[in-house]
């Protein structure tokens, strides 16, 4: 096995987690996992060991989705005064055995596009909203407020989605 | 039930275990290999401009050489002929031009003009060849220093995945250890073992001439009286309890108390009746037994008879497990000790046959001893609580005898089992 098959062995289940996050399909998510291993492989040598090794390769992978997230979809991110939004947390009313994976990820994929992008690299990768500004070239604002109406949306749909089913 | 949107979604997703498609891999190999094929050409192709320029130089080289000391004499020559004021090849050649004879001054201000323009003209192809070699030079350590950088990506690429290794390797190995010492620690509240144990035995002794404990040697010695004399070990058997503590994961302390019996015959003997103590026999007969044991029909008369001895020690084992291999289900240890012994029977027989009769003991056997212990033990947990455990162990007696040299002194071989309770 080369060193390259068992870096793969170690980390693709995990980096295709990432992916799945942020691709419409399953076949989108694989095409991002070829493309992120072909750039980890490619850019080994700009790991300093700053840091999980880990860490970094899901770095690489998210950096590689959101081009191609960006490539399929016009992303427009609604732009408010930061002192304006509130930092409010957002409940809903499930019972968490009953929801599966597929279930909130085709919530997510409901959501336009500016919106899944921040909500997946806030809540689901844990970025901060300084970092999300500087990977999108966005306010510190606009990625709150952008996040504010993401979890108002999902709780929008998962409340709809209760109420057809009582 | 109400909860937070952003940890009903991370925690879903943390629960995931989504396994990348096994299709992706030969894909990006199949990449992987595109990407080494396209720096391979590059690599064969620069090493071949390489290799074209080289040769393209020295041909260069090779053809130019000769042709410099040409341009040498020629310069020279002229000005030899100048030194000598004889410019008539000169003056035949610039006869045709329309300017009047020119005086002796004018005449080598011309030859000077003229060589002079030769010269110039050979340091300006000097000129050309050395930028053109200036060029070459760079161009072909631009190149080397290309694959030079190549080489030194690739060498840190394969250094730096194989580091990413090993410290992946270094992770796993401690996730392993800690998920072991995590079991242990969870299993720590039942670290004691105790295990009723029963053993069947085969004993015997390793000198070369004697074969058993309670026939020849070690009954007549020193006399050897019945040396000659069929002798052997018989089965027999062991039972208590050990004890066990796991002090580590792998390290276990195991102490117990069993009674141990061992079992020798001495066979083509007779017993006679009224025969003085002529060879002293290391047995002290009891008392109102009237008859001997003598290996000479003349001396003890018709009567066949076997000695059958049969010592019974109490033996407390102090013994160390080590676990070779296996896991929560299944262990394999070796073990290794010792274990003190107190004589606790001693017994010799008269055996015929019609009748077997006690008759005496042993007297060259001391009351303590000591045995050294190595074995191979199985651990199968039946359950949480319940443990089979089976060992073949190998037991070599020390001290046995009072007047005896340990060469003498018996081993017993001994298949052991049992089921243990731990708490």
């Amino acid at each position: 096995m080369s060193a390259q098959a068992k870096l793969y062995s170690l980390f693709a289940d995990k980096l295709f987690n990432v992916c799945l996050k942020y691709s419409r399909t399953p076949e989108d998510a694989q095409d991002t996992l070829q493309d992120s291993f072909m750039v980890i492989f490619k850019d080994i040598k700009k790991f300093k060991h700053k840091g999980s090794f880990e860490g970094w390769a899901k770095r690489v992978t998210v950096n590689v989705a959101l081009q191609k997230f960006r490539k399929k979809s016009i992303i427009k991110f609604d732009d408010i005064e930061e002192s304006k939004i509130p930092d409010e947390k957002v409940y809903v009313d499930v019972e968490e055995k009953e929801i599966s994976l597929n279930f909130l990820l085709s919530l997510i994929n409901k959501l336009p596009p500016q919106y899944q992008l921040i909500f997946n690299l806030y809540v689901l990768d844990e970025y901060t909203h300084k970092e999300i500004s500087e990977i999108l070239d966005i306010s510190v604002g606009t990625s709150k407020s952008n996040l504010s109406r993401a979890r108002k949306l999902l709780k929008k749909e998962i409340d709809a989605i209760k109420k057809l089913q009582l | 039930m109400s909860k937070n949107i952003d940890k009903l979604f991370k925690d879903k997703f943390k629960e995931s275990k989504a396994s990348a498609p096994t299709e992706a891999w030969p894909i990006i190999e199949a990449k992987l290999k595109k990407v080494r094929n396209i720096r391979l050409g590059y690599m064969f192709s620069v090493l071949g401009v390489l290799s074209l320029i080289s040769f393209m130089l020295f041909s260069t080289l090779t053809e130019t050489s000769p042709s410099k000391p040409l341009h040498k004499n020629t310069s020279l020559k002229k000005e030899v002929i100048l030194k000598d004021n004889n410019v008539n090849e000169i003056d035949s050649n610039k006869s045709n031009l329309p300017v009047s004879i020119p005086h002796e001054d004018s005449k080598k201000l011309y030859a000077t003009i003229a060589t002079k323009k030769e010269s110039k003209n050979n340091m300006a192809q000097e000129k050309t060849a050395f930028f053109e070699k200036k060029f070459k030079d760079t161009v072909i350590e631009k190149q080397v220093k290309k694959i030079d950088s190549l080489v030194n990506n690739l060498d840190n690429l394969v250094e730096d995945l194989k580091n990413d290794l090993k410290k992946e390797k270094k992770k796993l190995l401690k996730k392993k250890d800690s998920i072991e010492i995590e079991k242990f620690n969870k299993e720590k509240r039942r670290r004691w073992n105790v295990i009723p144990v029963f053993g069947i035995l085969n004993s015997g002794r390793l000198s070369k001439n004697v074969t058993t404990l309670g026939t020849t040697r070690a009954v007549t010695y020193p006399n050897e009286y019945f040396d000659d004399n069929k002798s052997s070990g018989l089965i027999s058997s062991t039972y208590g309890f050990n004890v066990v503590f796991r002090a580590t994961n792998r390290i276990s302390i195991q102490t117990g108390v069993f009674a141990k019996e061992l079992r020798f015959l001495t066979e083509d003997l007779f017993l006679s009746e009224f025969i003085p103590d002529v060879n002293p026999t290391n047995i002290i007969y009891n008392p109102g037994v009237e008859v001997r044991f003598s290996n000479t029909p003349e001396i003890g008369g018709s009567e066949s008879a076997s000695l059958a001895q049969t010592i019974v020690y109490m033996e407390m084992p102090f013994e160390l497990k080590y676990r070779m291999f296996g896991d929560s289900k299944f262990n394999t240890n070796v073990v290794g000790g010792f274990s003190f012994l107190y004589l606790n029977k001693n017994e010799i027989r008269a055996k015929t046959n019609t009748s077997s009769r006690k008759i005496g003991k042993a007297s060259n056997l001391l009351t303590t001893s000591t045995s050294l212990n190595i074995g191979l033990d199985i651990e199968y947990h039946l359950s949480k609580r319940l443990v089979f455990n089976s060992a073949v162990m190998y037991k070599k007696h020390y001290n046995t005898y009072k007047d005896f040299n340990n060469e003498y002194s018996p081993y017993n071989v001994g298949m052991h089992v049992g089921i243990g309770y731990k708490f």
